[in-house]
């Protein structure tokens, strides 16, 4: 199929694997599902060492669901990136480990104190969401299958992460201060998720012309903040006013003054070249060096048999 | 040898199982499938699969999801909180369906 009769036909779930696709679409949507299985996977290990400090049992075995969720998000994106004949599974899992596999701003920064984590479990993962429920109408059907099953997930995730912020903010004076004091730290990296903006995003136009992606970085930026500002000032939490956040009342949405944000940090971020990421990416490359052996021992089982009775995670 | 046969309705829909046909290769099951489960039905595609290189896992064998009390991780448990967004409110609408169909078999 050359490019042309791609950017005709690309729609929701329009192409699928026995389609011979152009290797300009294949690099295209194998960068954009990588950047996206890399994030589960560092998402994953940020919120990890929460599982030990949650304050309540309630609190321990939904972050340990939740874990094993994102891990599993990750498993089902790279079998679908895998899909496009690009890269294999143990190649992106080697980059992401060498250093060079990219991976969401968020998760380039350390997560220390128990207030700062709805930052991440309702901010991020709503931001996420929002993202993840318009690419349902991707054009790579494996990717459009992936989400299904991630959207049908993510809705646990969110309202615990929103579930934890309440609780917070009908807390103590000092919790909440703490709390405030965490949004102010993580809302100008939150609104950095959805990217650059569009004129200054490199791969924005033709993921869009060849429907891999159905809305910009910036719709996707504008209608989440419609969203999420009424919701952080619900339960009290003071927007800051750098970055200028400005309601459009013509059009009836926020728009973020972007000259504002520290683009020299998130191009950083972007090189994976900040301290946050060399920490971040430290700790999981020793995490999957640890266990090292276990894929060893998969790797010779596989090859001396092909029995064996498989155990669901549940 | 038997194939089992997984029917898609339409494009970018999922391949579900649908049956199985007697053949002798992978050719002829996949013109016997179209035969018997794509004349009638409405089909997109198909794909065929040897019986044998099926594996299957059973409720005897093993606990799924769902016998055992996980609450904490349903949407639908959070009940003090409004979904934040037309995206978290279908998610869980999504869950509750499945959390009826298992309550319904039990």
């Amino acid at each position: 199929m050359d490019l042309e009769t791609v950017k005709e036909r690309a729609g929701p779930r329009q192409f699928a694997p026995k389609d011979d696709m152009p290797e300009k679409y294949r690099k295209a949507a194998t960068r954009m599902i990588q950047f996206h299985a890399n994030s589960e996977v560092m998402g994953g290990y940020l919120e990890k060492p929460f599982i030990r400090q949650a304050p309540s049992i309630d609190r321990k075995l939904a972050f340990s669901a939740k874990v094993q969720d994102e891990i599993g998000h990750a498993q089902l994106l790279y079998r679908a990136a895998e899909s496009l004949g690009i890269k294999t599974r143990e190649e992106m899992l080697d980059e992401l480990a060498n250093g060079e596999g990219k991976f969401l701003n968020c998760f380039h920064y350390p997560m220390e104190s128990w207030h700062e984590v709805p930052m991440i479990a309702f901010f991020v993962d709503g931001a996420a969401m929002h993202r993840q429920a318009t690419l349902k109408n991707t054009s790579w059907t494996p990717y459009a299958h992936a989400m299904d099953k991630v959207c049908f997930e993510e809705g646990f995730h969110v309202k615990h992460g929103e579930s934890i912020l309440s609780e917070l903010m009908n807390g103590s004076k000092a919790t909440q201060e703490k709390t405030q004091e965490a949004f102010e730290l993580w809302w100008p990296r939150i609104i950095q998720f959805f990217g650059p903006t569009n004129d200054k995003s490199v791969h924005n136009d033709f993921a869009q012309q060849v429907g891999l992606k159905t809305k910009s970085n910036d719709e996707l930026r504008d209608t989440f903040l419609d969203t999420y500002v009424p919701k952080a000032e619900k339960y009290g939490l003071e927007i800051p006013e750098y970055p200028r956040i400005e309601y459009d009342e013509a059009e009836e949405t926020y728009h973020v003054n972007e000259d504002d944000l520290d683009w020299d940090e998130f191009w950083t971020i972007a090189k994976n070249d900040s301290e946050g990421s060399h920490e971040q990416i430290g700790s999981r490359a020793h995490a999957q060096a640890a266990v090292e052996w276990v894929r060893e021992s998969m790797d010779s089982w596989e090859q001396a048999s092909n029995t064996g009775t498989p155990q669901a995670a549940d | 040898m038997i194939w089992e046969v997984f029917r898609q309705e339409k494009s970018g829909g999922y391949h579900k199982h649908c049956g199985n046909v007697h053949a002798p290769d992978r050719e002829l099951a996949l013109q016997f499938a179209a035969i018997q489960h794509g004349r009638r039905m409405k089909t997109h595609s198909l794909w065929v699969a040897p019986q044998r290189e099926i594996g299957e896992i059973d409720a005897d064998e093993m606990s799924f999801g769902g016998m055992t009390d996980k609450t904490y991780r349903w949407a639908t448990s959070y009940t003090d909180i409004e979904p934040a967004a037309p995206e978290v409110a279908e998610s869980e609408a999504e869950q509750a369906d499945v959390e009826h169909s298992l309550e319904a078999d039990s």
